[in-house]
């Protein structure tokens, strides 16, 4: 008497299908689970059996085994609790075996049989191939996103068993989409922003060539107004991208958009007391997905860049590297996905900065607060972007600046030019291709050299001027493999530095 | 075999010496006769031993001093760092120093004091200068040293550097400075150079002695003796408070004349300046002004240096003139000009390349020929 029930389990943000076995035997009555599962997942056990009676069925008196396969992996969660229940009911042909053969169970059960939703429905969906899949009702529209087979949502265990048993439809359940009991955040626009001309056209730049911006400037000069208004100008996610952020979201069991499924590019600000687990992703067990992957597809901000702990931005480097992040613990190994856009606000000093001569910063203090953001750090941003307060004049102006729509529009030409190009984004631009896409009219070589020869310009900096000054060339629709004297001139002005930096007269 | 002078270097250095403190110890005493009764090995006069009896710590410090660095040591430091050490009453003393009630009792000299016989300046101010003071101290260095007037300073970041820098400038100019720390420790490192032109070219002077850290006590201590040195004192920029204002102050009560540069009412690094203008300073708007404070002919001025870079576009002279008003940024620029962002950038590019702008974290600041001084 023996039962095998498809079901899966979530690891970082994966799905992986398990096989729950149950062999039940005469002998005396016990249960026995193997097969590496946790404590939540050993604890199915008495779940399954409250339930199962809550629902008028007994617990078979007999010796019962169940295997959790692949065996060797460990097991994690409550998401096994029905494929057990249902798994009991097979080995003790209380359901014929035929009736779950094309079926999957995901989901928790409560002590009086209902179905309660668990994270990650959308990865675990993904790799059921196509077996019609039950869900709690709470999770239809989620599973609805990834499922190739057909969703069943079931409220409690008695209605399953109606429908395995004696053969009833499958229950007709209103769906209730949990996205929209939340209000959708309003993606603010950017003709809110008055004034600021050069910061506006770097946030332009850093939409259309994918470059990691940083904002640095003096409290009140709006640089958390501007970052916030960076995802509304990136397109809508494809449907392969799509998938991606929404498993990830599911994974870490945040809500939804409507529909379930997340096509605008999401936003996330941790705070800057954030932990590197909570940053990067982990946990004993189960691997949680951090801000970091909840950003993939995104665009993560760092608000007070230098307040993060310096061990918390050095796990910024990798998955900024590889745009994968890879978790090595003992006992566990995951790749998440991490392929965000960064952008972070920092003030020029501890005082706040503002016009030459307004610092009252002394060298040490300057120093100490530009070690806290390491230079490799630094290094990966291509638009560095001097903020200044507003002029009264910008902040009482009664005009709004261009809206979002406008720009987003501009953004979109410029990244189908650099698609149709490289294939990609600017800011993956290697120097070997730089040679032959963003070439240096006269003028821009001259301006360069100028640069380099005066020592404000380091040959990683001389990239990333290409680099921008490419976009900049997209942005104006200029097809050409050259970059004009105009554009560099400009993207020479997003290379703000710290006021450490500036005083040490260090190159940038 | 050392000389005194060595005993009276060896006191300067120890832990919490004042002038005064090392005043009494030498009073009618040879020098090391007063060393020995400061390490406890002679009996102490009356007012030495109530000192010792008033702060016990005081006494146990000075006998570790003792220890620690011996008068041979600290002669020997002398001599390797080529440092003079000159005592009151020695020939070589600054006359000017001689009368001062807070005289320091050894001066340690690299350089030669001599170049204090000519007519001398002191230009001071505040460490975070903006660009603009910078430039006023270089040019006032530059014209008072091709005047043959001698530039006092003190060595620092912002306006003191600057001022060295326009005096070092002028072939055969013999600028001096006093330096809060031990002379042969260069502080800030980035002026390692700065001083050692000065004391090969003209005289480098310190109350401590060599080794000594730059602790920030010792730069208010530092400024009387600069006040007392100069004939005048002008202050190019100084916040509301700071250490030019002290200087300024011991200036006032040795009856030099200070002058102050004035500045923009919204400028934070004029305010110590303009202050001192309202409180009866006399301003000074150019070299001559100084010159006529000496008593000397004003007309000596204006022996500019030639301005050698290239003339600015006409359409770009409206943003060198609007940055000369105060620093800008490139939006502030764009909303006064009605031009584009991007053809602003050109702009501000070439002004930059051709020498008349100079950039700040986003802020653009016009400069004139001194900028490569200041």
């Amino acid at each position: 008497m023996f039962a095998s029930i498809a079901s899966a389990m979530v690891f970082g943000a994966e799905g992986f299908p398990i096989q729950v076995e149950v062999q039940v035997s005469k002998g005396l009555p016990g249960f026995k689970m193997v097969g590496r599962p946790d404590e939540t997942t050993r604890e199915a056990r008495d779940r399954a059996r409250a339930a199962l009676q809550s629902s008028g069925v007994d617990w078979p008196t007999a010796n019962i085994t169940v295997n959790l396969a692949p065996s060797s992996d460990r097991k994690s969660g409550s998401c096994l609790d029905l494929a057990l229940a249902v798994g009991v009911l097979v080995a003790t042909e209380v359901i014929p075996a035929e009736a779950v053969e094309r079926l999957a169970f995901v989901a928790e059960l409560g002590l009086d049989g209902s179905l309660r939703p668990v994270a990650g429905i959308v990865p675990m969906v993904g790799v059921l191939d196509d077996r019609d899949v039950v869900v709690p009702v709470r999770c239809a529209v989620e599973a609805e996103v990834a499922a190739l087979g057909r969703v069943r949502p079931v409220a409690t265990l008695g209605e399953l068993l109606d429908v395995l048993v004696l053969q009833a439809p499958w229950p007709d359940h209103d769906i209730d989409d949990p996205g929209e009991l939340v209000a959708p955040p309003a993606e603010p626009d950017l003709a809110d922003v008055h004034g600021q001309p050069l910061a506006r056209q770097a946030l332009e730049i850093a939409a259309a060539g994918g470059h990691h911006t940083l904002f640095i400037g003096p409290p009140g000069a709006g640089k958390t107004m501007l970052a916030a208004r960076l995802p509304g100008l990136l397109p809508r996610l494809e449907r392969t991208r799509a998938l991606e952020a929404t498993m990830v979201h599911s994974a870490a069991g945040a809500v939804l958009p409507p529909g379930g499924l997340i096509q605008r590019p999401p936003f996330r600000a941790p705070h800057h007391s954030t932990s590197a687990i909570a940053l990067v992703g982990g946990g004993s067990h189960t691997l949680r997905p951090g801000e970091i992957s909840m950003a993939h597809c995104g665009v993560l901000f760092l608000d007070e860049l230098a307040e993060f702990a310096p061990s918390v931005l050095d796990g910024l480097r990798q998955p900024l590297e590889q745009r994968v992040i890879t978790v090595d613990r003992a006992q566990l190994h995951a790749v998440l996905p991490a392929d965000f856009l960064l952008v972070a606000a920092m003030n020029p000093c501890p005082c706040g900065g503002g016009p030459p001569g307004n610092c009252v910063c002394g060298d040490a203090v300057l120093h100490r607060y530009a070690r806290r953001v390491s230079g490799p750090l630094l290094d990966r941003f291509d638009l560095r972007v001097n903020v200044h307060r507003p002029g009264v004049d910008d902040l009482l102006a009664n005009e709004p600046g261009e809206a979002t729509s406008v720009v987003a529009g501009r953004v979109e030409a410029a990244r189908e030019l650099a698609r149709t190009r490289q294939g990609g984004l600017n800011s993956a631009l290697t120097a070997p291709q730089l040679d032959v896409v963003a070439r240096l009219d006269a003028g821009a070589h001259g301006h360069l050299r100028n640069e380099m020869e005066q020592g404000r310009l380091s040959g990683r900096g001389y990239h990333r001027v290409r680099r921008v000054a490419r976009t900049i060339g997209d942005l104006r629709g200029d097809e050409s493999d050259t970059v004009a004297e105009h554009d560099v001139v400009l993207a020479l002005r997003f290379r703000a530095t710290l006021a450490a930096a500036l005083r040490a007269g260090r190159a940038a | 075999m050392i000389p005194p002078s060595a005993y009276v270097a060896a006191l300067a250095g120890f832990e919490r010496m004042t002038s005064s403190r090392l005043d009494g110890l030498l009073a009618g005493r040879d020098p090391r006769e007063a060393w020995e009764v400061a390490v406890g090995r002679a009996r102490a006069p009356e007012p030495i031993r109530a000192l010792f009896a008033r702060d016990p710590d005081l006494a146990a410090a000075w006998r570790r001093d003792a220890e620690r660095r011996p008068p041979a040591e600290t002669w020997r430091r002398c001599l390797d760092a080529g440092v003079t050490v000159v005592v009151a009453g020695d020939q070589a003393y600054p006359p000017q120093l001689l009368d001062d009630p807070r005289r320091p009792p050894a001066l340690f000299v690299r350089g030669d004091l001599a170049v204090l016989d000519a007519r001398r300046v002191g230009i001071v101010g505040t460490r975070n200068a903006t660009q603009r003071g910078r430039q006023t101290a270089a040019e006032f260095g530059w014209e008072l040293a091709a005047a043959g007037v001698v530039v006092v300073s003190g060595l620092a970041r912002g306006i003191d550097g600057a001022a060295h820098r326009g005096a070092l400038a002028v072939d055969g100019s013999t600028p001096v400075a006093v330096v809060g720390n031990g002379p042969d420790v260069p502080y800030p490192k980035q002026h390692a150079e700065l001083w050692n032109a000065v004391a090969s070219r003209g005289a480098l002077i310190s109350e401590w002695p060599p080794g000594t850290s730059p602790d920030a006590f010792r730069f208010p201590l530092r400024n009387r003796i600069l006040a007392a040195l100069v004939e005048v004192l002008v202050v190019v920029e100084s916040r509301e408070r700071g250490g030019s204002l002290i200087t300024a102050r011991e200036a006032a009560e040795r009856g030099v004349e200070v002058l102050a540069v004035p500045g923009s009412v919204q400028s934070r690094s004029s305010i110590g300046t303009n202050r001192l203008l309202c409180d009866g300073a006399a301003p000074v708007t150019e070299v001559a002004d100084v010159l006529v404070a000496l008593g000397l002919d004003g007309r000596r001025a204006g022996r500019s240096r030639f301005d050698a870079r290239r003339r600015p576009h006409p359409d770009d002279r409206a943003v060198v003139d609007a940055c000369r008003e105060r620093a800008r940024t490139l939006e502030e620029l764009a909303a006064c000009s009605a031009r584009s962002l991007t053809d602003l950038a050109l702009a501000v590019a070439r002004l930059e390349h051709d020498g008349w702008l100079r950039e700040t974290a986003g802020w653009f600041e016009a400069i004139d020929q001194w900028a490569d001084l200041a």
